[in-house]
């Protein structure tokens, strides 16, 4: 029985590859060779795309980093002192205050890395002459 | 086809390497030597992809202008032709993943009709093309290696470099495509069956 399968099979298989190896060979139109040439050589007579400019973006990254990184430092700093001094029984605040009060820091951190990104960007668009 | 792949490339080979040197240099029009030895094996891979004549021309012209961006990414350690087929492979899937042909679902691809007799020639006509629309209903994963396989002259390791499989997954892949293929046509055995004890039978009368 499963020799049976087996041969079954086999034949099958050949009956499919006999199928789709016999394909019949497709001749590219008279106008391909001349159309893909065409693309080719407007490809070649446009200009070469604007590189990044890495030597400008540069310090910027740097200062970036190195205001966040400071920041960091900064926090980590103030922090220390301040967690020693934290007692455990920390003072009761009332929940509706002491939400937006962590929130703030956090908006403005990242109301003040969207300038500066956006202030970066824009310096860096107008004097490549995008803008 | 006329000539084998494999062959065809390791003729053309010296001539390509040649041909993208001078690209390389600046000289565009050295890029026609190359459209024109493998247009013919694009434009019949690109249809093997989508079974549409228009599309394959379309599809095998943005691989040769994608071909003309990479060039300077060609290592020659390996043939172009491989170079050529792995990134034709991709710019075909890619593009038919934006911009899909319309594929009946494996279960819905038609089944050959009773071949009578007298149209015999016509029925296995029909048979093989509803069979070869059948692969392009298989799952992308599937349909792939199936495409590539034939396309290769069912040379398992030339197929495997073009899409950038090892054998072993390729030949799984293929497996399990010949196995759906042979689900969803289950007549084409006893059609073959018939076939071989009508010619047996033949064979014994006379």
């Amino acid at each position: 029985m499963n020799r049976k399968k087996k041969e079954s099979e086999a034949m099958e298989l050949s009956r499919i590859d006999d199928i789709l190896a016999t394909e019949e060979e497709l001749i590219p139109s008279s106008g391909f060779l001349g159309a893909v040439m065409e693309s080719v050589r407007e490809e070649a007579a446009m200009p070469a795309p604007i590189p990044f400019p890495w030597k400008r973006a540069v310090p910027g990254f740097v200062l970036a980093a190195g205001v966040f990184g400071w920041g960091a430092v900064e926090r980590v700093r103030l922090g220390v002192p301040a967690m020693k001094g934290i007692s455990l029984v920390a003072p009761r605040l009332p929940a509706v205050m002491v939400q937006p009060m962590e929130q703030v820091g956090w908006v403005a951190l990242a109301l003040g890395a969207s300038l500066l990104s956006w202030l970066l960007s824009r310096r860096l668009a107008g004097r490549s002459g995008l803008l | 086809m006329t000539e084998t792949l494999n062959s065809a490339a390791a003729k053309n080979a010296a001539e390509d390497r040649a041909d993208v040197e001078r690209v390389l240099a600046g000289e565009v029009q050295a890029f026609e030597g190359i459209v024109r030895r493998w247009q013919g094996p694009l434009v019949n891979m690109a249809w093997r992809y989508c079974r549409d004549r228009g599309r394959a021309e379309e599809l095998a012209q943005e691989a040769f202008i994608r071909a003309w961006r990479g060039l300077a990414g060609w290592r020659r350690e390996g043939s172009f032709s491989t170079w050529l087929f792995a990134l034709a492979a991709n710019v075909f899937r890619s593009e038919l993943k934006r911009f899909p042909t319309v594929n009946l679902p494996l279960e819905k691809a038609a089944e050959p009709a009773e071949p009578a007799g007298q149209h015999g020639a016509l029925a296995a006509q029909l048979c093989a093309d509803a069979v070869r629309r059948a692969v392009l209903a298989l799952p992308m994963r599937y349909r792939e290696p199936v495409i590539l396989f034939y396309f290769h002259e069912m040379d398992l390791a030339s197929a495997a470099r073009t899409m950038g499989l090892p054998e072993g997954t390729l030949k799984a892949r293929l497996s399990r495509a010949r196995g759906l293929l042979r689900r969803r046509f289950p007549q084409l055995e006893a059609e073959q069956g018939a076939t071989e004890f009508a010619v047996h039978n033949a064979g014994k009368e006379a």
